[in-house]
């Protein structure tokens, strides 16, 4: 650990120094967009080295560092077997491929710089050594040349060999794709069009490949709004598997089914292969597929998130429609594969918009679990306990919420709420104003609970953003339920639960000015610091500039976010200064968006621990059987210190576990 | 959930068996009838029901999305109260095979249109013979021409409308929900068509 930090400590300066890479276009990639995904590297090797080397320096692990990790086996381990990667290492390939940036992006959102033609190039040539990995084979186009090179990866169940595959399909192109205005179609979807040049505003003159997925000619009548809608930088779009639209995140679906018979045209041309289209990169810009029986689901980003990320919004909003309709809907295809299934969906754009804009702020939406609004035990308790009472009457699940907060939950026995499935829940209930204005008692489908068939959810606000969801099987059980919401909201009134819900919601969460001081802590000169940084804290909030280390809580503490793996609930701190803008905390989700998708990456096998740096941040996440901890610190903060830090916050969490966390809905208590 | 309305629905809605439909208490003066919105989406159900309930009318009102339960009640002059339960459902065709759940055991049906929409015309009269194979035998049917501030757009006339309501033994009404007019003439005359008998009590 020593030798790790000496060699941070050197590279502190400028943050994010890649001597391995010694490009100096990569230099100027913003970490944002190079972190997390060391994993895909074709320095692989070099990192598992450099992974064994830190293994080995365990001897040399830092007092002040109490982290415990878990090994394989499970087993508690004091003795750090940390493994640290500085992030900044490793990634060429990635950071160039995801970071291929043009200048529009720099004012839009993530800051990013320029990188340049030859770089995507040099990527594409290491691409066989990634996907070969990953067994996945991968196709390469060359359209024309003047369209730059296409890549297609496609999930290869049979066999994982990529060339055969690649030449297998180059041969057979122009005869797959059947009639000319198809091949057309496809070509333009993955042509560099010049109108996505314009309309990015990139002024490098450089022809770079991009997707244009916008059909050029078709939707030439509609030039304002077809440019507003290519520059969108992420797009959603569901189809049935004959071409027909069912939902477009910008657009009216209806008016895109040229573009949607383009999308239907590649999938179904790569599944008459045999194989699962998965990722095209065009550019900077991925597209991704997913196939659900006769749906498809299509996301065309230039947001650098990783791809399991994206695929995981895929699954999320794949789940949405089921909650929405039940996997029943498959029946109607096969009655009828020209189906349209967007009357079935009537007056369900909000549901959808809202959940992909949780993509960009719920930390459910990738960690999988849900978040609890504090409260005082025994308030929680109290509400638990009519909860349980109810649940005991027949009704399948009671769940007290607030906005996106549990207050309770309660399922009849054995029954288990998926988290996913209380996200996708709450976030129908949330986005559709209707539910606000009466109780309603509407069919909805948990989809992790079970996709075939309906439940029945009674639906009444208590509060202001406070709601009582009753869910049932029983289609007849309208009145029963109303008379469980008048009992349970009695007792909330007469045992003060809803006004200490109030009065959390203006309070708020954790805050990592809060954190407590370590009294264990020997006096040295990291505790005086953490001293004078809790009296700094109310000026340094109020300046309210970067980087000084007296914003946030100890040792340049900016925020955390931790998941508890036996409950499945995690619990966030409050966005404080720095990090209070909206753009600012949209960055931070997606740094550990990214930290979550490498820690999690089955390729490289399980991380314990990263450590990252970059001009923005100090990121550190540490994965252990109980938990997950992801932190973020002012970029000067000290690892030593950090480290240190996020024992206090563990040490914290568990003192306020009663609070934060929904200890009894658990399956496994502890 | 069968499509049929199993249950032996007397006109009072006093139907027992299913909780949906009712519970609670309901006598010769006092009655507490579940009453079912039906028509196409936009047409102006929820702004009918809230104008109705609340006294309110919201233009930007937003799409329901579920099944929303209301309820108001109101006094005749013969002195008795009717207390309307009203369901307004919303994606009727998302849910086709769900309707039934609200229409089932219903006294009442409310099918709405809209005055300046043909198409919507259309619809209401899928839900009307959709009532008539599968509906409560007794229910009052309600022909509702909303958005009738809309005068200058109309487009289903009030001829046609009229002659549809009386070959299929429903009474005909245009409402405004945004202006106020007839709706609460709606509820009334549906609560004067009501049968006054209470279904024996077994
Ligand atoms: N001009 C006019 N607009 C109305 C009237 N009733 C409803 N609307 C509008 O019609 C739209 C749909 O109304 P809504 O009640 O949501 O329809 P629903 O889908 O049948 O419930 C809303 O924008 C209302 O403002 C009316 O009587 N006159
Ligand atoms: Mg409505």
């Amino acid at each position: 650990m020593e030798t790790d930090s000496a060699r941070e400590s050197g590279e502190e300066e400028n943050g994010f120094t890649q001597p391995e890479i010694g490009d100096d276009d990569i230099d100027n990639v913003a970490e944002d967009f190079r972190d997390g995904l060391g994993l895909l590297s074709p320095k692989e090797k070099t990192m598992e080295e450099r992974r064994n080397g830190t293994l080995d320096s365990d001897n040399d692990s830092d007092d002040n560092s109490r982290i415990r990790t878990v090994d394989e086996n499970g087993n508690a381990d004091d003795s750090s077997r940390i493994e640290v990667e500085e992030g900044q290492s490793d990634s060429s390939r990635i950071e160039v491929e995801e970071g291929q940036s043009d200048s529009s992006r720099i004012e839009v959102e993530e800051g990013q710089a320029d990188s340049n033609r030859q770089i995507a190039e040099f990527s594409s040539e290491n691409n066989n050594f990634v996907e070969g990995h990953k067994e996945i084979s991968e196709a390469r186009e060359h359209l024309e040349d003047d369209f730059s090179e296409q890549e297609i990866e496609v999930e290869a169940p049979t066999s994982p060999s990529s060339s055969g595959y690649a030449g297998g399909r180059g041969s057979s192109s122009a005869a797959s794709i059947g009639s000319a205005s198809g091949s057309e179609e496809i070509r333009d979807a993955l042509r560099s069009g010049d109108g996505v040049t314009e309309c990015f505003g990139n002024g490098n003159g450089e022809h770079r490949g991009q997707a244009s997925w916008a059909h050029g000619k078709r939707y030439s009548n509609e030039d304002e709004t077809s440019i507003s809608w290519r520059k969108r930088k992420k797009h959603f779009f569901v189809l049935s598997h004959s071409g027909k639209p069912i939902y477009s995140r910008y657009g009216d679906e209806h008016k895109l089914a040229g573009f949607s018979a383009t999308l239907q045209a590649i999938v179904s041309f790569v599944e008459n292969g045999g194989d699962h289209i998965k990722l095209v990169r065009a550019g900077n810009h991925q597209i991704i597929f997913l196939v659900k029986g006769p749906i498809y689901l299509v996301c065309i980003s230039c947001t650098e998130e990783p791809f399991q990320a994206l695929k995981g919004q895929l699954e999320l909003l794949y789940d949405q429609m089921l909650l929405i309709l039940t996997k029943s809907i498959d029946k109607c295809f096969e009655k009828n594969s020209k189906f349209d299934m967007t009357p079935l969906l009537g007056g369900t754009d909000v549901v959808f918009s809202s959940l992909i804009h949780a993509f960009s702020w719920n930390p459910a939406t990738y960690l999988h679990a849900y978040t609890c609004l504090p409260l005082r035990h025994s308030t929680r308790q109290a509400a638990g306990a009519i909860l349980q009472d109810v649940a005991d009457s027949g009704v399948l699940f009671a769940i007290l919420m607030c906005r996106h907060k549990v207050i309770s939950l309660f399922g009849a026995q054995k029954a288990i709420l998926h988290p996913d499935d209380m996200l996708l829940l709450s976030n129908f209930v949330l986005s559709s104003e209707s539910f606000r204005t009466s109780e309603s008692f509407s069919p909805i489908c948990l989809p992790q609970f079970n996709p075939m068939a309906f439940l029945y959810a009674y639906v009444q606000y208590l509060g202001v953003d406070t709601y009582l969801m009753l869910l049932t099987t029983d289609s007849d059980s309208f009145f029963h339920l109303k008379e469980c919401r008048i009992r349970i909201e009695n007792v909330l009134v007469k045992s003060n639960v809803l006004s200490e819900v109030q009065r959390s919601m203006l309070d708020g969460c954790l805050r990592v000015e809060d954190l407590p001081g370590d009294p264990t802590l020997p006096s040295d000169s990291l505790s005086f610091r953490l001293r004078r940084d809790k009296n700094l804290q109310v000026a340094g909030s109020s300046t309210g500039t970067g980087r000084n280390t007296g914003i946030g809580g100890p040792a340049g503490l900016w925020h955390f976010m931790y998941r508890s793996n036996y409950l499945d609930q995690y619990v966030a701190s409050e966005f404080s200064p720095p990090i209070n803008s909206r753009n600012a905390q949209k960055r931070l989700f997606r740094a550990y968006q990214k930290l979550h998708t490498s820690m999690h990456d089955k390729d490289v096998g399980p991380h314990k621990m990263q450590y990252r740096k970059d001009e923005n941040y100090v990121l550190l996440c540490w994965i252990t059987q109980e938990f997950e901890l992801y932190a973020a610190f002012d970029p000067l903060a000290e690892k030593s210190s950090a480290i240190t830090v996020c024992n206090r916050v563990c040490q914290w969490l568990r003192d306020v576990e009663s609070e934060i966390f929904l200890l009894e809905a658990s399956p496994l208590s502890w | 959930m069968g499509c049929s309305a199993s249950s032996a629905g007397k006109s009072s809605g006093l139907v027992r068996g299913s909780t949906l439909e009712n519970s609670g208490m309901s006598d010769s003066k006092n009655l507490r009838i579940k009453l079912v919105l039906l028509g196409d989406s936009g047409v102006g159900k929820s702004c009918i029901v809230l104008r109705f309930v609340r006294g309110q009318f919201d233009p930007s009102s937003k799409v329901t999305v579920g099944a929303s339960f209301l309820s108001q009640t109101i006094a005749l002059q013969d002195s008795t109260t009717v207390k309307f339960e009203i369901w307004d459902t919303a994606g009727q065709e998302r849910y086709a095979s769900l309707a039934p759940l609200y229409y089932r055991g219903a006294s009442a049906a409310v099918i709405v249109y809209d005055i300046t929409c043909m198409e919507t015309f259309h619809k209401a009269q899928f839900w009307v013979k959709e009532l008539q194979k599968h509906g409560n035998p007794n229910i009052v049917m309600a022909l509702v021409g909303n958005k009738a501030d809309l005068e200058e757009s109309r487009s289903v006339g009030h001829d046609v409308a009229q002659a549809y309501a009386d070959a299929n033994g429903m009474f005909l009404i245009e409402t405004s929900a945004k202006t106020a007019d007839n709706i609460n003439q709606l509820f009334e005359e549906i609560a004067k068509r009501l049968p006054r008998t209470t279904p024996l009590q077994t």
